[in-house]
């Protein structure tokens, strides 16, 4: 008896296990696109009045990120504007194949324009990764809880079937 | 000299830092696909791996591109940076360092929009030479004031450098200055901060407009003496009321002396209201030198 409540104890913790790590993914994602478009928000702010470097506001942002990939991404664009190769290699991590291009051209676009260029630029990226980040809230809403609850009978289905 | 090598390609950084003395070194122009070229001692040189050289065979070919690459890392790759200065002509860097930048213009009607496809820079290295004005400094300051003063030279011959080193000295001594720095190139104030040696009192107002500075600069800041770089008869009437104002005026001008600065039409505005009773001429290489003269062009020193 005790080593089939075991099993289905289990299976239940590996199904919400792997359930929560589903709604993690969503929330790194959308976590992602907030920090992506509070850091447009800065460029615009940034570039309107004081014109530092990009890589000098995006240093400065990356310390209070709270996006792991999106500190990864700035941590590369620095590099790639403090070396004298001209090659810029961001990675893709957990993004979505749109987002991922998206956010390469993003970094690709920043300091190869003139100021009001570049804002043009800042402004039609802000409204793209508006909407990737609505998408992302909406789904993190709707599938993250979920998720976790179909994990969570899905491991209990599994260890009954399983006995 | 730690900014300088971040601009320019490491083969060119390496025979720089191991065959050159940068003291000397005050010139280095790329141009794309062509021989690298330094302006050292005075001189002009092809640069190669084995140092400098008459000989243009054994130098250094810069990139197809090499012009851009020191724009943009000039700019650590942000053009909204600079774009207005490149429009100018030019680009500031920390430190004093100045490129001249060449390349096409894209107009809209009549107006410069930007600059692009660069063809070639000329990296302008700044020197600090403490001490080369106060010879200057003994026959400008008569009776607790200083003359209102223009100091002329050919291109490259060490105006930036001798104006820096008034301005340091004339700070130092009390007055308070008030600094014109249009260019980044004398002061060279980075997030706020004069990065060489202009002196304890004087107050930098940079990458601004000599009208605007000018203007707000007497009515705010009250300076005893305003310094600023290269002045054109259109700053005539900022200058006319700076003096008015009993405030004293050093600054610049390209002529290659006196009376060649008392022919050239664009500075007869300048000659005629007579507002300057000091002119430092500087002569350029190879004859080294600094001549002073009053009013009546009776030299003094």
């Amino acid at each position: 008896m005790t080593q089939k409540i075991l099993i289905i104890v289990i299976c239940v913790a590996v199904g919400t296990t792997s359930g929560y790590m589903v709604m993690k993914t969503f929330k790194r994602n959308l976590g992602y696109l907030t920090d992506l478009c509070a850091l447009l928000d800065e460029l615009k702010r940034n570039i309107s009045y004081r014109s530092d470097g990009a890589a000098e506001i995006l240093g400065r942002f990356a310390a209070n990120a709270g996006s792991v990939q999106l500190k990864k991404n700035i941590a590369e664009y620095v590099d790639y504007a403090s070396s004298k190769s001209g090659t810029l290699s961001v990675s893709r991590g957990f993004l979505s194949k749109d987002v991922y291009t998206s956010v390469n051209e993003f970094f690709a676009s920043l300091g190869e324009a003139d100021r009001r260029g570049q804002l043009d630029a800042l402004g039609a990226f802000s409204q793209a990764f508006e909407k990737y980040r609505e998408r992302a809230a909406e789904r993190s809403n709707k599938y993250g809880t979920l998720s976790v609850k179909l994990g969570f009978l899905f491991g209990l289905g599994a260890g009954v079937l399983f006995l | 000299m730690e900014e300088l090598y971040k601009l320019i390609s490491d083969d060119i950084a390496t025979a720089i830092s191991s065959r050159l003395s940068t003291e000397k070194l005050s010139e280095i122009r790329i141009r794309n696909r062509l021989p690298v070229r330094v302006c050292y001692d005075g001189a002009y040189y092809f640069l190669g791996a084995g140092g400098i050289s008459k000989n243009s065979a054994t130098a250094f070919i810069a990139g197809e591109r090499e012009a851009e690459s020191v724009v943009l890392r000039a700019c650590e790759r942000s053009l909204y940076t600079v774009s207005e200065n490149i429009k100018s002509g030019y680009v500031s860097v920390r430190g004093g360092i100045r490129i001249g930048v060449c390349g096409s213009g894209v107009f809209d009607r009549d107006k410069l929009t930007a600059v692009k496809d660069f063809t070639a820079v000329n990296i302008r290295l700044p020197h600090e030479i403490k001490g080369c004005a106060s010879g200057v400094l003994a026959k400008i300051e008569i009776g607790g004031r200083v003359e209102n003063t223009l100091v002329i030279s050919p291109p490259a011959a060490g105006k930036t450098t001798v104006i820096r080193d008034l301005t340091r000295l004339i700070s130092d001594r009390g007055y308070n200055v008030l600094l014109c720095d249009e260019r980044y190139e004398i002061a060279s104030v980075r997030a706020g901060v004069p990065t060489l040696d202009v002196g304890a009192c004087t107050d930098v107002i940079s990458g601004q407009d000599k009208r605007y500075a000018f203007r707000a600069g007497i009515a705010y800041m009250r300076p005893d003496v305003i310094v600023t770089d290269e002045l054109f008869d259109r700053d005539m009437e900022s200058v006319d009321s700076a003096v008015h104002c009993g405030t004293a005026v050093i600054s610049t001008v390209h002529a290659k002396n006196l009376v060649d600065f008392y022919e050239k039409p664009e500075y007869a505005a300048l000659v005629g209201r007579k507002i300057f009773s000091r002119f430092v001429v500087l002569d350029g290489a190879p004859n080294w030198g600094v001549s002073v003269f009053d009013e009546t062009a009776r030299r003094i020193a």
